[in-house]
């Protein structure tokens, strides 16, 4: 007995010495006007949640901001669980597709939220202050020079789908998990109409990760993949990798990615005064900076600068393809089921 | 041993039944058995069928002539019956081959195929995915190499990649089970055939075959069921190549997100656990009987065969088999994650690095989802052994009536897919019946004790039959009373297996992605979804990281443990 209570405890020591050593939560101070806890749904990649993380903790040391993460279309599954269920698990939310803040909305668990600068926002935003953009993520092409040219490869979505020499080496995000996925294939099928998901089926697309697809172009498994231009620079930045955007031809796909506030009645903390100060910040220029840094582009006019690598903000609106945010919500579902059949067909 | 404190005094007595301990063992084991797995299970069926409030088959019409769904359907039955077949194929020899014969470093052996059960299987798919991909796979880009191949031999995103993954990373189900059903066999019969003339293949064919057939039965279930619902290798090896199965299919439904949605991945999980039910049905009922015919309680040395001039032409067989399916997998995960670019040579110039090996000790996400699994696989494994205890205890040493319900109770959780355990706990113990749980770490212990328990109980009562009852009935008479026999002589004799089947329950919770990928909530993420989630959606170098962590840790502990016991114990 006590030979196995003593190998019990030297695991414990073990797996607690190899796991919780960083775990404990550094006291909060008292608080003058903010303060509790607020959670925020993010599909915010890792490491920009953990730059942003930290800035948030310098600018409100008081409220306990935590981020949980998950694609777009896991959140809104937990959400619609949750919303089953009678209570939402997060006070913000900071999701990668604007039609799903149109539903929010619409169910009313949204906490109207008025700032000061919403005249500075280069994109619509809801006027009663249910959701603001708060960053632009650019759904583009991307390949890796260091095995490929650039002149023999596909250069726009339409190509990406329809040009052979690529077929079985192409790559993009789950619209049943990404939001900017879902936005993409909205606009797509717009454009070019459902034939685009048949013959992105026919191109045997693989549908991935964009981390996992980036890795596939280092290796030279995938020749072009379709992805955001924030993982690229990302990438570009960080790992000093030489995989190069393709702004494709035919338009980039421009999705301003919303931020928003639950109301009390449905909120786990009910800390709208906090959720307030935190939407403030995102869309100071301080905020806009962070957003930046993080590889993604400003939604305020003011802010001129492009993340690292990137082009300049207006020079990629000069040509799009234009989403349609309220079909996106009404056709959600089929739009994912009819893209689930076509590129999961043998 | 925990039910000693309520046990009886050894001697029998006449009572009325409800104030025999052993019954109130029995109901409670029942009863948490009948709240948390029997209902919500039959909740599920019901919902499949009553989805709209009443009786209707639309959505069983609406889910089953869908093509896709029936080549998922199609898909899962292939890989799992051929994984199955492969895995045993594979396990029964070198089960015999490490614990029969004088084959070389078998000891070594041993931990290295029972390690790969400790991995989560996902992190092996990640690493097949580097090596077998048709473009530009290092494994295939080799073969093409050697052999002068004009084009890749294999293409890992297939149903024949999806087996061959799903056999290397299940095979140590029945491995073990095998393993440990050999340790305990009575090794007389093959004394017997021996010296009555037989060489040492007859004798395997003839004798340790027959009596071994019981468990590789049981192994061929545990195999057939881990693969059909596993999660993570068909989502990273079969998705890409358009190979799915039930398990991506429920849960893409799932994250469909709508009404219908779930109640579509209601529907096709009752087809795997029909599935699941039926073949557990065929094993236990037409060959669980002969089981305790064949194998005896006596403690004794099984015989070791000398492989003689085969010694070091099997044991280069068996390095080979180890290189391939273990070592250079596992060396894949490890190489990613000091490697930057994974395009290029990690010993290029700028390419190694140790940032990834940094983040999985600093992120505050990896560090609480490490946090949670620890509790949750501590809680389960513990529990789990107080129950496999329990349970061992009457199995072995009572004839009490009634001691095969929790088993059989036991084994049928066991034998439920992993995604069914979890869809059938979300809907019935959300607050629906009076017990809200989910988003808790208890839903994810209870699912985890479901699933796993099995493993351990099976090790205990193993251990306790060969442990001859006159051994306790000696301390008895000499004055001990029962509770001091038990403390004195059954447990140091079994503590060794009391730990190695902890150990069985706590390594598959810890690393657990399936269930945990439908149970988790903001603050109960998982180690397993957290890895799963670095591995497909973040970062795959941190992913790799935390996997050769996770396996750093396991083997640590294993020669920790060895050393403590004086090699009487390992995993």
């Amino acid at each position: 007995m006590k030979k196995m209570f003593v190998f019990l405890c030297v695991f414990m020591l073990l797996g607690s010495l190899a796991f919780a050593g960083g775990a404990a939560e550094t006291p909060k101070g008292a608080s003058d006007e903010l303060g509790g806890k607020l959670l925020i749904y993010t599909s915010m990649y890792d490491d920009v949640i953990e730059a942003i993380d930290e800035t948030l903790e310098d600018v409100f040391p008081t409220i306990d901001i935590e981020f949980f993460y998950g694609g777009t279309g896991t959140l809104q599954a937990k959400i619609a669980a949750e919303i089953a269920a009678g209570k939402l698990g997060c006070d913000m939310l900071m999701v990668a597709d604007p039609s799903y803040a149109l539903e929010l909305k619409g169910m009313g668990v949204l906490e109207p939220i008025m700032i000061n600068n919403a005249a500075d926002l280069a994109f619509d935003y809801d006027k009663d202050g249910y959701w603001y953009p708060v960053r632009i993520s650019n759904m583009v092409l991307a390949y890796n020079p260091g095995k490929f040219n650039k002149a023999d490869l596909p250069n726009s979505f339409y190509d990406f789908a329809y040009d052979k020499s690529v077929a079985g080496m192409v790559s993009m995000s789950n619209p049943l998990t990404s939001g900017t996925a879902l936005d993409t294939i909205s606009a797509l099928k717009d454009k070019y109409g459902y034939e685009y998901y048949t013959a992105l089926g026919e191109q045997k697309v693989k549908i991935e990760s964009g981390s996992v697809a980036l890795t596939k172009l280092e290796t030279g498994e995938c020749k072009l993949i379709m992805i955001l231009e924030e993982s690229v620079l990302q990438k570009r930045e960080m790992d000093k990798s030489k995989i190069e955007v393709i702004y494709p031809t035919d338009g980039t796909i421009v999705v301003p990615s919303p931020i928003m506030s639950i109301n009390d009645q449905w909120s786990p903390n009910k800390n709208s005064k906090a959720a307030k100060a935190v939407t403030e910040w995102f869309l100071s220029d301080e905020g806009q900076e962070n957003i930046v840094k993080a590889w993604m582009h400003s939604v305020s006019s003011k802010y001129p600068e492009a993340p690292y690598d990137a082009i300049p903000t207006k020079q990629i609106l000069e040509n799009t393809i234009p989403v349609d945010w309220e079909n996106t919500v009404a056709l959600r579902e089929e739009m994912r089921t009819k893209f689930q059949e076509a590129v999961a067909k043998k | 041993m925990r039910p000693s404190t309520q046990l009886a005094p050894p001697l029998m007595e006449h009572r009325r039944w409800f104030s025999d301990p052993k019954w109130i063992i029995i109901i409670l084991i029942v009863g948490f058995l009948l709240v948390f797995q029997v209902f919500p299970l039959l909740y599920l069926v019901f919902r499949a069928f009553f989805s709209t409030g009443t009786f209707s088959l639309d959505a069983f019409k609406r889910v089953y002539t869908y093509p896709l769904n029936w080549s998922a359907l199609v898909n899962t039955l292939i890989s799992a019956t051929f994984s199955m077949i492969f895995g045993v194929l594979i396990a029964f020899p070198l089960a015999w081959l490490v614990g029969r014969t004088n084959l070389y470093g078998k000891k070594f052996f041993r931990t290295l195929f029972v390690a790969t059960y400790m991995v989560p299987p996902y992190v092996g798919a990640m690493a097949w995915m580097r090596l077998l991909n048709p473009n530009v796979g290092s494994m295939n880009m080799f073969l093409m190499k050697v052999f002068h191949l004009s084009s890749s031999p294999f293409n890992i995103y297939s149903l024949g990649g999806l087996i061959w993954v799903l056999t290397g990373f299940y095979y140590p189900y029945a491995f073990i089970t095998i393993s440990r059903a050999m340790e305990k066999m009575d090794p007389s019969l093959e004394e017997a055939s021996r010296i009555s003339g037989a060489n040492p293949l007859t004798t395997l064919r003839t004798i340790t075959l027959p009596m071994m057939l019981p468990s590789i039965v049981a192994a061929a279930l545990l195999v057939f069921i881990a693969a059909a619902s596993a999660y993570g290798i068909p989502s990273i090896i079969g998705v890409p190549g358009q190979v799915h199965t039930v398990t991506t299919r429920i849960i893409d439904f799932v994250y469909i997100g709508s009404q219908e949605g779930l109640t579509d991945a209601t529907t096709l999980a009752v087809f795997l656990m029909i599935i699941a039910n039926v073949v557990l049905y065929l094993s236990t009922f037409t060959l669980g009987k002969k089981q305790y015919i064949t194998v005896s309680g006596k403690s004794t040395r099984p015989n070791i065969v000398d492989l003689g001039k085969w010694r070091i032409p099997i044991t280069a067989l068996v390095i080979f088999f180890a290189l391939i399916v273990v070592i250079i997998p596992f060396v894949t995960v490890a190489l990613s994650s000091i490697t930057v670019n994974l395009g290029e040579p990690v010993f290029s110039s700028g390419n190694m690095t140790l940032r990834y090996w940094e983040r999985i000790f600093t992120r505050k996400s990896i560090l609480n989802s490490s946090k949670n699994s620890l509790i949750t696989a501590v809680m389960a494994a513990t529990f789990g052994m107080v129950i496999s205890c329990m349970m061992a205890y009457l199995l072995v040493r009572t004839k009490i009536k009634g001691r095969k319900i929790p088993d059989f109770m036991i084994t049928v959780g066991s034998g439920t897919p992993s995604v069914v355990i979890a869809l059938s706990l979300i809907m019935s113990m959300s607050g629906k019946f009076g017990i809200n749980i989910y988003n808790t770490l208890t839903i994810m212990v209870i699912a985890y004790m479901i699933k796993y328990m099995m493993m351990g109980m099976r090790t205990v009562v193993s251990a306790l039959s060969q442990i001859s009852p006159s051994l306790e009935e000696a301390s008895q008479i000499s004055g001990a009373s029962w509770l001091r026999s038990m403390k004195n002589v059954t447990l140091p004799l079994i503590a060794p297996a009391l730990v190695a089947g902890w150990f069985l329950i706590f390594m598959p919770c810890f690393y657990e992605l399936t269930m945990s990928t439908l149970l988790y909530s903001t603050n109960t993420k998982t180690l397993g979804y957290e890895l799963y989630t670095y591995q497909t959606y973040h970062n795959q170098q941190t992913a790799s990281a935390l996997a050769t962590a996770i396996l750093f840790i396991v083997f640590g502990i294993n020669w920790l443990l060895n050393k403590l016991t004086d090699g009487e114990f390992s995993i």
